[in-house]
């Protein structure tokens, strides 16, 4: 094939759809685009609740790397110089220690069970968004007694009455109200609530937050100890490479990354998502493949009389097959193109509208990479939809074609 | 009820004598379609040979033939056989654009020339279905002609036109023999074609019934 047939092949191809029936058209690359929807659209939701709760674990709960008791230990013991140590190691931004104990909060005729964790202000900073979510009142400082800081579902809504409340709260505790804080020990203080923040992820939303001095006075001993150490890793360091680094130093609790704790925890869901996936790729391309197989086989039947006069002057089979080859292509291009642009507005509705739960929130979550490869997979599936009848067609003896 | 087998044509041959107008006349069934078909690599023999200037076409590949088909024939149907998504200068110039010795400009005057000839270039970008039948046949004729073929094969070219476009389109196949030499080899059963033939093969139950040279041919 060469450069003159190519073109003849491309030009008989452009003008049949340019000519040709524009309903058939348009109805293809429709259907195209819609598969390429559908193809891209379950995964990119699926990816979209996997990092939103990815991302809010990695927030709120083990940053990049988290180190935990090793086994047969209750906390992560002197935890001072365990943070000392892995803050001058190399690729690590920052990290700092959590430590938690169950509670009961009381406001007004309200009592209500929580955890309370506590944190080192501005350590949790480098590691945590949560400085960023307050909707009332301000964050805690580092030298802060005394006070806390509450979730918006904890503080509860003042207008909505107790029945009728999603999850039990405080009943409409505002900035600058005490609320009483009972914990396990038996000590009890009462503290001034200094903001209150909403992150969406409900486990950090349903626990207060005091500082380390308060918890250390709750414990009634230097608060030596902790639940876990949280990690974050600077840009350009893989988690991996920080949690061999931890290993190497002689940090010898148990250290794991995000990674090793999402497949543990997010394994089965992750596999389920993935079967699914997979699935509706399957459908999504066998549609595209059937319907273009279909309407090339059409054509090609409808003109078998055309391709053997076509023949009959001097044009090569070769030109014949390439011709319904480059209508599909084209047909392929269109419905990637428009399929690319439902699947970006899609996206761009869903991020301004995002599906919220209880639970976690999620918008689409597309990479280039996902919509280059669905891409290529729908226009490998064509291209052999299209040419499968088209090289059936063209291998024709001449004077059969002409004589149908 | 077995299969029957029926020979088309059984022992014809005839030779084609360049810048010849060729009638081959008989009546339905007699063979005609099957002998240009032959004649114009279209179908192959079962045996016998098909010898152009020295050439056993027979012994062509499937690309060779179709090779042979571009450079040497051209072919007129009787229902057109135009692509109808193409306009009366993209089917002229089809056949040219294919062939590797003709360059754009070249493809362009050619068609040009051609168009200008059977007096349809004002109409070159209009598509086969605005034209009538007799314009579409002489399109057809265009296309057949655009890469100055060694011979030009007409199959019963005027069996979907009425008498004063058949007499056109004869009139034009009259004029490209004698203005430029081409040779032509056309079907037909209509009698009073064969006034226009140098020479008439007639056929009946695929055999040579007559091979004469035409006196009113011209």
């Amino acid at each position: 094939m060469g450069k003159k047939e190519l073109k003849v092949a491309f030009l008989l191809a452009l003008r049949s759809l340019q000519r040709g029936s524009r309903s058939s058209v348009i109805l293809t690359v429709l259907i195209i685009g819609m598969c390429f929807t559908n193809m891209i659209f379950l995964p990119a939701l699926f990816n979209g609740i996997a990092q939103s709760v990815s991302q809010q674990v990695i927030d709120y709960e083990i940053g990049n790397v988290l180190v935990s008791p090793k086994s047969g230990d209750r906390y992560v013991n002197d935890v001072d110089a365990t943070l000392s140590l892995i803050n001058g190691m190399p690729g690590v931004e920052r990290a700092t220690s959590h430590f938690s104990r169950g509670a009961t909060l009381k406001y007004r005729q309200r009592v209500l069970g929580a955890t309370v964790r506590s944190i080192s202000p501005n350590d949790e900073k480098s590691i945590s968004p949560l400085y960023t979510k307050m909707i009332a009142g301000s964050y805690l400082g580092d030298s802060d007694v005394g006070e806390v800081i509450i979730g918006k579902p904890v503080a509860g809504d003042p207008t909505i009455r107790r029945e009728d409340e999603f999850q039990p709260s405080l009943g409409g505790v505002r900035v600058g109200d005490s609320i009483t804080i009972e914990y396990g020990n038996g000590y009890t203080k009462e503290y001034r609530v200094k903001g209150i923040y909403y992150t969406g992820w409900p486990t950090a939303d349903s626990a207060v937050y005091v500082t380390r001095t308060d918890m250390a006075l709750a414990e009634g001993k230097p608060l030596t100890y902790a639940d876990s150490i949280m990690v974050k890793t600077k840009p350009g360091y893989s988690d991996k490479f920080v949690k061999n680094e931890l290993l190497e130093y002689g940090v010898s609790q148990k250290v794991q990354t995000t990674r090793d704790l999402l497949d543990k925890s997010m394994g089965r869901i992750m596999q389920s998502f993935a079967i699914m996936n997979m699935v509706s790729m399957i459908v999504s391309i066998v549609i595209t493949t059937v319907v273009l197989f279909i309407i090339i086989t059409i054509k090609t039947l409808s003109s078998r009389r055309q391709i053997g006069i076509l023949k009959a002057i001097g044009v090569d089979k070769e030109v014949i097959m390439h011709n319904y080859g480059f209508q599909v292509i084209i047909l392929s291009i269109l419905g990637i193109i428009l399929g690319l642009a439902l699947t970006m507005l899609l996206a761009a509705y869903m991020q301004a509208n995002p599906i919220v739960t209880p639970d976690w929130s999620a918008s689409l979550y597309l990479t280039p990479m996902d919509l280059v490869t669905n891409s290529l997979i729908l226009f490998a599936a064509s291209v052999v939809a299209g040419y499968v009848p088209a090289y059936q067609v063209s291998r024709e003896d001449i004077q059969s074609s002409m004589r149908s | 009820m077995g299969d029957v087998e029926v020979k088309a044509l059984d022992g014809v041959t005839i030779d084609i004598i360049k810048g010849e107008f060729l009638g081959i006349m008989g009546a339905s069934g007699s063979g005609k379609t099957t002998l240009l078909h032959l004649l114009g690599l279209l179908d192959d023999p079962t045996t016998g040979r098909i010898v152009i200037e020295g050439t056993d076409l027979c012994n062509l590949t499937d690309y060779e033939k179709t090779m042979f088909r571009l450079y040497k024939f051209g072919y007129v149907f009787q229902d057109y056989a135009l692509v109808p998504d193409l306009t009366v200068m993209e089917n002229v110039s089809l056949p040219a654009m294919l062939r590797k010795d003709r360059d754009d400009q070249k493809i362009l005057d050619d068609s040009h020339d051609i168009l200008k000839k059977i007096g349809l270039f004002d109409r070159r970008d209009h598509l086969p279905r605005e034209l009538s039948g007799g314009q579409q046949q002489r399109v057809s004729i265009a296309r057949a002609m655009v890469n100055k073929p060694d011979i030009l094969f007409a199959d019963e070219p005027c069996a979907n036109l009425d008498s004063e476009n058949s007499r056109m389109v004869l009139d034009l196949f009259r004029e490209i023999n004698e203005e430029m030499k081409q040779t032509i080899v056309m079907v037909s059963h209509e009698p009073w074609h064969q006034e226009y033939f140098h020479r008439i093969v007639k056929l009946g139950d695929g055999k040579v019934i007559s091979d004469e040279i035409n006196g009113h041919g011209k």
